[in-house]
């Protein structure tokens, strides 16, 4: 296997962990909109965190061996290329929208493990702030950004 | 070297292909996940199960489908001739075949994890099982050996 071979592994295991880690948080949030007790909202979010560090590892491992393979590829690609610029804006904006969504669900998190604490009966607060609806924006529009990244990994317009 | 030399009209089954096996990925990750911490929490073992019974039928059985048959689309675009396949390509087709039949299993044991009230160590097992083969077959998938 040569060096190229690697690379494109390697920057793939970013992206499965990367995308896969966004499924998994995906599919803790809307479990965590179906419940009632904070204690129940506490365990999901908590569980939240597994895939947010599978999201930290795999954007680096996604960002700097694609940046490695644009150098190592031999199909004359650049940095300057469109698509390549498109990708990094795209995981930039990405990770950032789904962070501030995330710091708000955190800030719930929290909410809920104090009202856990306090008798863990349902409250119409602590809903309010699961389904708050820039926090669930948030959350899904980086999701979307993270599947128009695949799609220009793969169609790579311009190249 | 596919990615830059394969024709357009590739393109499209590939996205599926990958986009599919990205969500399958995350999806069992997710039933791996609830169904280890449905047996280190026992009170809320019940609100688990019923998470990875919901991500297997709404997150695992879509997105396999969507990656198995754009899986065989962009196959018979790239080799037309089957004989003619690489061996990268039998070890995605030996990861998802014999991995449909992991799923079903993993699918009747979630569903009875729901049923009896109580979660099987089984299914977070058999969900990590299937996570490594994914990761063997994008081994093969990427790196092409």
């Amino acid at each position: 296997m040569s060096t190229y071979d690697w690379l494109l592994f390697l920057h793939m295991t970013g992206a499965f962990l990367l995308v896969g880690g966004g499924v998994v948080a995906a599919a803790l949030n809307i479990a965590s909109l179906r419940r009632d007790r904070p204690s129940e909202i506490l365990v999901l979010f908590g569980l939240i965190r597994i895939a947010v560090a599978a999201i930290i590892v795999g954007s680096v491992l996604a960002l700097v061996f694609g940046l490695w393979l644009v150098n190592e590829a031999p199909f004359a690609y650049s940095y300057s290329d469109g698509w390549v610029i498109a990708a990094i804006v795209l995981l930039i904006a990405g990770n950032a929208i789904g962070g501030y969504a995330g710091s708000r669900d955190a800030r719930t998190a929290k909410y809920a493990e104090e009202l856990a604490a306090a008798g863990d009966t349902p409250s119409k607060e602590l809903q309010a702030r699961v389904r708050n609806p820039i926090t669930l924006a948030g959350n899904y529009v980086s999701g979307l950004l993270l599947v128009a990244l695949v799609a220009i990994m793969i169609w790579k317009p311009g190249a | 070297m596919l990615a830059a030399i394969r024709p357009d009209s590739w393109n499209f089954p590939l996205f599926l292909h990958v986009l599919g096996a990205m969500i399958l990925f995350g999806a069992t990750a997710t039933v791996a996940i609830v169904g280890f911490a449905g047996r280190s929490r026992p009170d809320y073992a019940g609100m688990l199960s019923r998470v990875a019974l919901n991500t297997f039928l709404l997150g695992i059985v879509p997105s396999w489908i969507v990656m198995r048959v754009a899986a065989q689309w962009i196959v018979g675009k790239e080799f037309p001739d089957e004989d003619a396949a690489p061996g990268w390509v039998d070890v995605g087709f030996l990861v998802s075949e014999p991995g449909a039949i992991l799923l079903i299993v993993l699918g009747i044991l979630a569903w009875l994890s729901v049923r009896r009230g109580r979660p099987f160590l089984a299914v977070p097992l058999l969900a990590t099982l299937y996570v490594l083969a994914l990761g063997v077959a994008w081994f093969a998938m990427s790196a092409k050996p």
